[in-house]
């Protein structure tokens, strides 16, 4: 089986909330909330200024709280790896939401918890997720870890990653290249 | 100098962020007071002599009025559910880490408990007051066996009293609940609240006087486990220092969790007050009657106990909401 992650090239994303708005064309996020969203962190005293653009979403984690926190298996891993959320199942308890460390859930207005799904409808269909593929600056790149020779296998080889809030034990699937700022957020 | 510039991400920029509500405050209040309840009047039962069997129960109505507040509570966290058309998935697995899956099964566990309690207790001379005859019979079966059903009402109201605390504290993204103390703290308030209601409901004095000096103790040591639980925050790690940030700040914008802190720290030690003086007044020369003055005193000493521990749980639910273990 593949196991899907992301990496993030800091360097490359420009904050042009494209994915963003690719996001939430393509799932119907309803309007208020986000399955993704663009951080812009400025370091350091006038003039002598640093920025940082990072985008964020579900980690996909493999030690996911909100699993954990789920009373009706809605919230799962499926068999690709990713964490996924079955809206039947769900009963709108907003443990998982309370549960993730990243504030990556939101309560649908339709009742259920809503997060990214890595676009598992896209994946299916052999696409990439639709904020991937919309990237001006190429900074999201999307892949099979388990493929030595996939894009993403090759940059987590070259450069050294890391992931939000490593010390939560969560193991997140979104890794972070080329940082500009020390220290995990 | 760091800036963040994001869609806001808590619940003081955008309130629909605020996951859990008054709702999850009432059904954690009402859940503690009645886990409370049936842990005290437990005590109460167990403690008289093992015979005569029928005149065994001493605390009556507080499994009735246990049952009848957990219910109402119940009924708040279900209005809660984004999607309570599908709470059917909930009973149809069993999640063992999930404690959302824990109170999906302990709450309906303890209500039909709580409902034998109710049938096992019920006085000879009242019990055709419960009209259908199979009911009679049940009563009059269980009334022997009332002892077993105190003892288990007595672990299942500890269960639920723990509950509520561990349900915050499962949560490692918010450092206001993720304490270990939590559970202890609202287990603690818990057991006072359920004695606080003992109290106000019991008609016999000996019961009256009896809760009135065990939550004396609770009191204290709920006191006692308030300050350990901010003391172990402020000595932990960045976020949790952070988390107890708006507890102790008059002039930020969430100073009403100060205020809160304040009401808590005024009402129960007066409460605690008013309880010693009874002690002093009462013990010795108890001789079984209180005029109603000393009962409306008795009464308002325990309806501050209540109102600290709504106080304690509301704050507690909408204080953690504030902080998550990232920085924004």
């Amino acid at each position: 089986m593949p196991k899907y992650v992301m990496v993030i090239d800091v360097e490359k994303c420009i904050g042009c909330m494209a994915c963003v708005i690719a996001c939430k064309k393509e799932n119907n996020v309803p309007e208020e909330h986000f399955r993704t969203r663009v951080v812009e962190e400025v370091r350091g005293e006038f003039p002598h200024l640093r920025m940082e653009l990072r985008s964020e979403l579900c980690n996909h984690c493999e030690n996911a709280p909100c699993i954990d926190a789920c009373p009706t298996r809605a919230s799962h891993r499926a068999k690709d790896g990713t964490v996924q959320i079955d809206r039947v199942k769900c009963i709108g308890c907003k443990a998982c939401i309370l549960a993730c460390p990243y504030d990556a859930r939101y309560s649908h207005p339709k009742g259920f918890a809503d997060k990214c799904s890595f676009c598992d409808h896209r994946l299916k269909e052999g696409k990439k997720p639709a904020c991937v593929e919309t990237c001006l600056g190429k900074s999201r790149i999307f892949g099979d870890i388990e493929e030595p020779k996939s894009e993403v296998a090759e940059l987590l080889k070259k450069y050294d990653s890391s992931v939000r809030l490593e010390f939560a034990g969560t193991r997140p699937r979104v890794f972070y290249i080329k940082k500009q700022f020390a220290g995990g957020l | 100098m760091t800036e963040i510039t994001i869609t806001g991400l808590n619940a003081i920029t955008h309130p629909y962020l605020e996951v859990w509500d008054w709702r999850i405050v009432i059904y954690l209040f009402l859940g503690g007071v009645s886990a409370g309840m049936l842990v005290m009047c437990s005590i109460a039962n167990l403690r008289i002599p093992k015979h005569p069997v029928e005149e065994l129960a001493q605390c009556v109505r507080a499994p009735l009025i246990a049952f009848v507040i957990l219910a109402v509570g119940a009924l708040f966290i279900i209005i809660d559910l984004g999607k309570p058309q599908s709470l059917i998935w909930g009973y149809l697995t069993f999640q063992p880490l999930s404690l959302m899956s824990w109170g999906t099964w302990g709450v309906p566990a303890v209500l039909l408990a709580n409902a034998l309690y109710i049938l096992a207790v019920v006085p000879k001379e009242d019990r055709h007051r419960l009209r259908l005859p199979f009911l009679i019979k049940l009563s009059e079966k269980l009334t022997s066996k009332m002892r077993t059903i105190a003892k288990l009402n007595f672990a299942l109201g500890i269960f639920l009293g723990i509950y509520t605390g561990v349900l915050l504290s499962s949560f490692a993204a918010i450092p206001l609940w993720n304490n270990a103390t939590l559970p202890i703290l609202f287990l603690v308030s818990a057991l006072s609240s359920g004695a606080a209601m003992i109290v106000i409901i019991a008609k016999k004095y000996e019961i009256k006087f009896l809760f009135t000096k065990i939550d004396i103790w609770l009191i204290v040591a709920e006191l006692i486990v308030i300050l350990l639980f901010f003391y172990a925050l402020y000595t932990s790690t960045a976020p949790y220092k952070k988390a107890i940030e708006p507890f102790f700040s008059l002039t930020s914008e969430q100073f009403i969790f100060a205020m809160a802190l304040i009401a808590i720290f005024l009402l129960l030690p007066l409460a605690l007050r008013i309880k010693l003086g009874e002690l002093k007044e009462f013990e010795g020369e108890f001789h079984g009657e209180f005029t109603k003055s000393q009962i409306l005193r008795m009464n308002f000493a325990a309806g501050l106990v209540l109102a600290g521990t709504f106080i304690l749980r509301a704050a507690i639910v909408y204080a953690g909401q504030l902080t998550k273990l990232s920085p924004y």
